[in-house]
């Protein structure tokens, strides 16, 4: 059974880390004029993008929010906007060994969404409604639709569902939507 | 443990880490932070039919993978030592079950850990776990129904995760936050025991040292010292009277074909052209149950509560060669990649937000662990594509066997029952995707057929060292930390032993 208490590593208790409990814990932020806010927040504010054009981000929010509804305003896009600026971004993306940049990926992925709408329909993505816009969806989820240039189309899907989970479920906030305590050993701190 | 044990007997050690520092006190429990600790090295080419995933299970940083790893410790089996003798498919080991059996059992009681050797009944001979299991949760409770109506057994999963408080760490405190490494020290990662150990004895560490190559004398026969790049991309040269590699079964046998000169024209210790051959790494898959009652499945670890291996012994008459196990009851959260909502990968829109609220309330889970059988054609090699520092890449090809396939198939059809069994109103499963990684630099008796004895020795350069799971024979069906702990103790001696010669 256990051994008497001698001296081991160097921990943190449980105390010292609720200790450590402050403001803006367990929430994502992204660097803005304005500081350091929520993605929500900082799409709230209009916040500019600083790797997206303002285009590629409306697309993106609209493809999050198709994904998993409510992504969009949760600041989806300007989470991943932000993580883009990092060094080493904690995208899900990551985990995909894509072997060109993030950036490109995100970038010729929403692009290639917007000619795929604009050959079905007639118009940008965000004008389509939204049968043809699921539609299109399933689509991608499967296969890569006829004429498609882009990253691969269920790779795309994947990932962006991915941060629109993240985004949405992934902090305190979105483990209380779905009613389970988060738990943390040690908070994540307010900036990234 | 390496540099632990060696500077505690007075040796000069020096560990080179490629990737940053990593301190307790950067274990933020957040999938998303837990994504720094995972590989951000130069790319892995990894291809095939069934390519091995390189980031997710790797590490960067103090610690490597075993920094979020889920500490799950089992003993390899009898047989998973003879395959070749026995059944004549796979390899055999140098060594048997009963040569490494005293190194598992110094290793559980220096590191701690937890279990029930007595309800594990498939559990080769071996002292009893110095600590009793952990707590048994509601998802685990759920699922072990199952396994008992179809007459499964089940036992506490054996964790190098302290159940009470143990040589002064803290006890676990169920919140499933392992992958995203533990800040309690509670799970045994590298910060908990040996590497603490290491720097107390006076072992150097630094960080930002990126190896690229072992140097060699001139016959090629000794290693003198290794190449590296450090944090200002400034070629570095630290020589050596003893060099382990330790970087990986992915990393280890590209550092070595990276290490070709004059004397070792196909990399270095390949004259056997087997270093990056047979890789391997485990089939497994997850299935799920979705329940009326509540399963909890927040709670407890990110490994598992429960293990069963009623299908661990190998028997041909199946229609297939190979060991498998289930990690019962792993601890979900709702984002990443083993997240809640990749369970149902297909689900987007409001039909995502549903599956959402119901799975994290009422889903329960298992893990499938196949065995993958050695095969030369799964390998290693040298990419036409180079890293910043102008090193060719890794680049990788895999594919499991039919009889891994088969082994897996079987595994999820049980594993649906099992989960029917146990009253789940739809069940699924996914998979196979790869999990471990080993071989690569395979050890055996003959230098023909081998890289490293089983010491991890290089047959060619008797003072270069292989550490990791890329010197087992064979994968078995079990996660492999306890064993290279049990492997690399057991090098160590040997090392100790010898060292006047070696170095």
């Amino acid at each position: 059974m256990g051994s008497p208490k001698d001296s081991g590593p160097s921990e943190i208790t449980r105390r010292e880390l609720l200790g450590r409990v402050g403001s803006g814990l367990l929430i994502l932020t992204v660097s803005t004029p304005w500081g350091e806010l929520t993605p929500a927040e900082a799409r709230a504010k209009g916040a500019s993008f600083k790797n997206l054009t303002a285009e590629e981000g409306a697309l993106l929010e609209e493809l999050g929010d198709v994904l998993l509804p409510g992504a969009g305003e949760a600041g989806v896009a300007h989470y991943v906007d932000d993580q883009l600026s990092r060094r080493d971004p904690l995208l899900f993306l990551k985990y995909m060994e894509y072997p060109a940049s993030h950036l490109e990926f995100y970038r010729q992925g929403l692009a290639a969404l917007e000619r795929l709408s604009q050959l079905r329909h007639g118009g940008p993505f965000a004008r389509a409604s939204q049968e043809q816009k699921v539609a299109a969806i399933r689509e991608l989820s499967q296969k890569n639709p006829e004429g498609w240039n882009g990253p691969p189309a269920p790779l795309l899907y994947f990932v962006v569902r991915n941060d629109a989970v993240d985004v949405y479920y992934g902090g305190e906030e979105g483990f209380a939507r779905l009613q389970i305590p988060y738990m943390p050993h040690l908070p994540p701190p307010a900036k990234w | 443990m390496l540099a632990a044990k060696l500077a505690q007997a007075g040796k000069k050690v020096l560990v080179l880490e490629a990737g940053p520092e990593r301190k307790a006190s950067d274990l933020f429990s957040s999938q998303l932070w837990a994504r720094r600790l995972k590989w951000s090295g130069p790319r892995v080419e990894s291809v095939g039919k069934h390519p091995i995933n390189v980031v997710f299970g790797h590490g960067w940083g103090t610690g490597g993978s075993a920094l979020h790893h889920y500490a799950c410790w089992f003993r390899l089996h009898r047989e998973d030592f003879e395959m070749k003798s026995r059944f004549g498919l796979g390899l055999d080991w140098p060594i048997s079950y009963d040569d490494l059996r005293p190194f598992y059992d110094r290793i559980q009681k220096e590191v701690g850990v937890s279990g029930d050797a007595e309800k594990e009944v498939w559990r080769p001979p071996g002292d009893p776990y110095p600590m009793p299991p952990l707590q048994i949760f509601e998802q685990g409770r759920v699922i072990a129904r199952g396994f008992e109506k179809l007459g499964l057994r089940t036992a506490p999963l054996p964790m190098a995760i302290n159940s009470v408080e143990y040589h002064g760490r803290a006890p676990c405190a169920y919140e499933g936050w392992c992958d995203a490494g533990c800040p309690l020290l509670a799970l045994a990662n590298p910060l908990a025991v040996y590497l603490s150990q290491a720097r107390d004895a006076g072992a150097g560490l630094a960080h930002h040292a990126y190896v690229t190559r072992v140097l060699t004398n001139q016959n090629g026969d000794r290693a003198t010292a290794v190449e590296f790049f450090d944090a200002r991309g400034e070629r570095r040269v630290q020589e050596a009277r003893l060099v382990i590699l330790a970087s990986s079964a992915l990393q280890n046998p590209r550092l070595l074909l990276n290490s070709a000169g004059p004397q070792h024209s196909a990399g270095l210790a390949n004259s056997s052209g087997l270093v990056g051959k047979f890789m391997m790494t485990h089939a497994a898959g997850n299935v799920f149950g979705l329940f009326k009652e509540k399963t909890e499945n927040y709670r407890g670890v990110s490994g598992g509560q429960l293990v069963s291996q009623e299908n661990y012994a190998k028997d041909p008459r199946q229609g297939y060669l190979g060991s498998s196990q289930w990690l019962i009851a792993n601890a979900l959260k709702p984002n990443d990649l083993l997240g809640i909502a990749n369970a149902r990968p297909d689900l987007f829109g409001n039909a995502l937000h549903q599956f959402l609220a119901t799975a994290s309330q009422h889903l329960a889970t298992m893990t499938f662990v196949g065995e993958n059988l050695p095969s030369r054609e799964n390998q290693l090699t040298l990419s036409n594509r180079k890293d910043r520092s102008g090193f060719p890449l890794a680049h990788i090809t895999h594919e499991f066997s039919s009889d891994d396939l088969k082994c897996f198939e079987a595994g999820m059809q049980q594993g649906k029952a099992i989960m029917k069994a146990a009253g789940a109103y739809e069940t699924w499963s996914n998979g196979p995707v790869s999990m471990h990684d080993l071989g690569g630099t395979i050890m055996g008796k003959d230098a023909a057929t081998s890289v490293v004895n089983s010491y991890g020795q290089t047959h060619e350069v008797s003072n270069l060292f292989v550490a990791g799971p890329g010197i087992f024979a064979t994968s078995g069906a079990v996660n492999p930390t306890f064993t290279i702990h049990a492997v690399t103790l057991r090098a160590t001696d040997y090392v100790l032993a010898h060292w006047s010669s070696l170095s």
